[in-house]
C-alpha cells in the first residue's frame, strides 16, 4: 500500500495504491494525518489505483470526512473502481462522501 | 473644509480623554447585553457595537452642536445594534435591555410608532447607563430593529433620503407603500413562525401517541418520527450478520424517495417498515455475508427497505437506480450498483413471490 500526498489548486490530494487492508491501515492512518490540518482545503482522495478497501479502510476515510466536516472542508473521492463503489453502496456510506 | 468651532474643538478634546473608558463601556454593555440575549435563546442577525470615531463626532456636532453642551449629551457615543429576525424578537430584547440597565425614558423614541405624520421604516432606540461601576453616568444607545427594518434603513441610507425635507408626493406615496409592505412583511413572519411552532407541537404530540395515520409526510413530521428510531431494529438486525459498528448518518434525504413512492403520512413508513424489514435483511445478508466489512451506516436498513419496496412494486433496474439516484446524487455508477442488487435480488424469495 502507498500513498502520495500533494497541493494541487488549494487543494489536499492523496492518493492511493495497492490494498487499503487492516494491515496497511495503521501506516495509512499516519499518512492521512497530513489531510487532518486541512481547514482552507478541500480534500481529494484519489482512488484510482486503489484495489480493495477494508473496514479498517473505511473508518480511516470516515474519521477524516468527520474532522473535514468540523473544518468547513469537503472530501470528495475520485476514480474510484466499481468493486471498492460497490463497497461503499454496500455499507450504506456512498451519500456521505462526494464522488469525483 | 471650515474650521471646528470652539465648543466642537473642546467637546472632542473631551473626546480624546475619554476614549479609553468609553470603549470598556461599549465591551461592558455588549457583553452584559450578548450574554442575556444568549440565555433567552434569542436568534439574531446582527450584533454590533462600535464607539463613535472621532471624525462621525466632529461631523455631528459641527452640524447639531448646539444642542450639546457636554460630551455626553451625545448619547450615542456608544452605540450598540441589535438586529433581530422577528419583531416579536424585537420587545424581546427591549424587556431584556430594560431589565439589565437604566434607560432614559426622556431620551429613549420607539421610532416604530411615529408613523402617522411621516412615512418610514424605523426602529426602537433607548438610551442607557450601566447599573453600577465606574462607568455608570455614561449614556449609550441601543438601537433594536428588524432585519426588515435594517434593510430599510440601508437602502434609505443609500438613496439619500433621510432628512430630506420635502419631497414630491409621488416619491412620498412610493415610500410609504414601501414601508407598509416592510410592515406586514415583518408581522407575518412573525404569524408565521407562531403558527410553525404550533404545528410542530401538534405533530410532535401526535407522533408521541403513535397515531402515524393522522400525521402527514413533511421535514418536521419524519424528524420527529426519526427521533423514534424506527429503524434500529433493522439495523441491529443487519450488523449481527458481522458484528458491525453502526456509523451515524443522516436519512433527512430518504424524505424524497418517500415522496416518490407517494407516501402520504408517517403511517404509510411504518407500513412499508413492518411489511419489508424481513426482505430488506435478506437483501443486505446476500451482498453482507461474503464480506468481513464491519462497519455499517446507520442508513443501512432504510437502504435496503427502499430497494425492496421498488422492486416489490416492479421497478426493476430503473426504480433501484432512482433509488440510488436519490440517495447518492446522480453518479454514472449508480447504474452499475442497480445492477448489481438487482443479480442479488433475484435470488431472494421475495422476487418470486412477484
Amino acid at each position: 500500500m502507498k500513498t502520495t500526498f500533494e497541493e494541487k489548486d488549494g487543494k489536499y490530494v492523496m492518493h492511493f495504491e495497492g490494498r487499503l487492508d487492516t494491515a496497511a491501515s495503521v501506516q495509512t492512518e499516519q499518512e492521512m494525518k497530513v489531510l487532518h490540518n486541512c481547514e482552507g482545503h478541500d480534500v481529494i482522495l484519489d482512488c484510482a489505483q486503489l484495489d480493495y478497501i477494508s473496514s479498517s479502510g473505511l473508518r480511516l476515510f470516515l474519521a477524516l470526512l468527520k474532522v473535514a466536516k468540523s473544518k468547513g472542508s469537503k472530501v470528495c473521492i475520485s476514480g474510484m473502481n466499481d468493486n471498492l463503489r460497490q463497497v461503499f453502496a454496500m455499507t450504506g456510506f456512498t451519500h456521505l462522501f462526494e464522488f469525483v | 473644509m471650515t474650521a471646528q468651532s470652539p465648543h466642537t474643538a473642546e467637546i472632542l478634546e473631551v473626546y480624546r480623554l475619554h476614549k479609553p473608558q468609553l470603549e470598556q463601556l461599549a465591551e461592558q454593555a455588549s457583553d452584559l447585553l450578548r450574554k442575556a440575549l444568549h440565555n433567552q435563546n434569542i436568534q439574531l442577525n446582527t450584533f454590533e457595537c462600535r464607539v463613535k470615531t472621532e471624525d462621525s463626532l466632529a461631523g455631528k456636532l459641527e452640524k447639531k452642536g448646539y444642542k450639546y453642551k457636554t460630551l455626553y449629551d451625545v448619547t450615542d457615543v456608544v452605540g450598540i445594534r441589535v438586529v433581530t429576525y422577528y419583531t416579536d424578537d424585537v420587545d424581546k430584547v427591549a424587556a431584556i435591555t430594560k431589565q439589565i440597565f437604566d434607560i432614559d425614558w426622556k431620551n429613549s423614541v420607539d421610532k416604530r410608532k411615529h408613523q402617522l405624520d411621516s412615512f418610514g421604516y424605523l426602529s426602537l432606540h433607548y438610551i442607557c447607563y450601566l447599573k453600577e461601576g465606574p462607568l455608570r453616568s455614561i449614556p449609550f444607545e441601543i438601537q433594536m430593529r428588524t432585519a426588515l427594518q435594517h434593510v430599510w434603513s440601508a437602502i434609505e441610507h443609500d438613496i439619500g433620503y433621510k432628512g430630506a425635507v420635502k419631497l414630491p408626493p409621488e416619491f412620498v406615496r412610493q415610500f410609504s407603500r414601501l414601508a407598509g409592505m416592510l410592515e406586514m412583511a415583518d408581522d407575518e413572519f412573525s404569524r408565521l413562525r407562531t403558527t410553525m411552532t404550533e404545528y410542530r407541537r401538534q405533530v410532535q404530540a401526535l407522533v408521541k401517541s403513535g397515531h402515524f395515520n393522522e400525521v402527514s409526510l413533511s421535514t418536521d413530521s419524519f424528524r420527529q418520527y426519526l427521533e423514534l428510531r424506527p429503524f434500529d431494529r433493522l439495523n441491529q438486525r443487519i450488523a449481527a450478520v458481522n458484528q458491525a459498528e453502526i456509523f451515524p448518518a443522516p436519512m433527512m434525504q430518504f424524505l424524497s424517495i418517500f415522496e416518490t413512492f407517494r407516501f402520504k403520512n408517517l403511517g404509510d413508513i411504518q407500513q412499508f417498515i413492518d411489511e419489508n424489514s424481513d426482505d430488506a435483511y435478506q437483501l443486505a445478508l446476500s451482498q453482507l455475508a461474503i464480506t468481513d466489512l464491519d462497519i455499517l451506516s446507520e442508513t443501512i436498513g432504510l437502504q435496503n427497505l427502499c430497494l425492496v419496496y421498488v422492486l416489490k412494486q416492479g421497478g426493476g433496474l430503473y426504480g433501484v437506480k432512482a433509488v440510488y439516484d436519490a440517495i447518492n446524487g446522480g453518479q454514472a455508477s449508480n447504474a452499475i450498483l442497480a445492477e448489481n442488487v438487482l443479480r442479488q435480488a433475484q435470488l431472494l424469495p421475495f422476487m418470486h413471490r412477484l
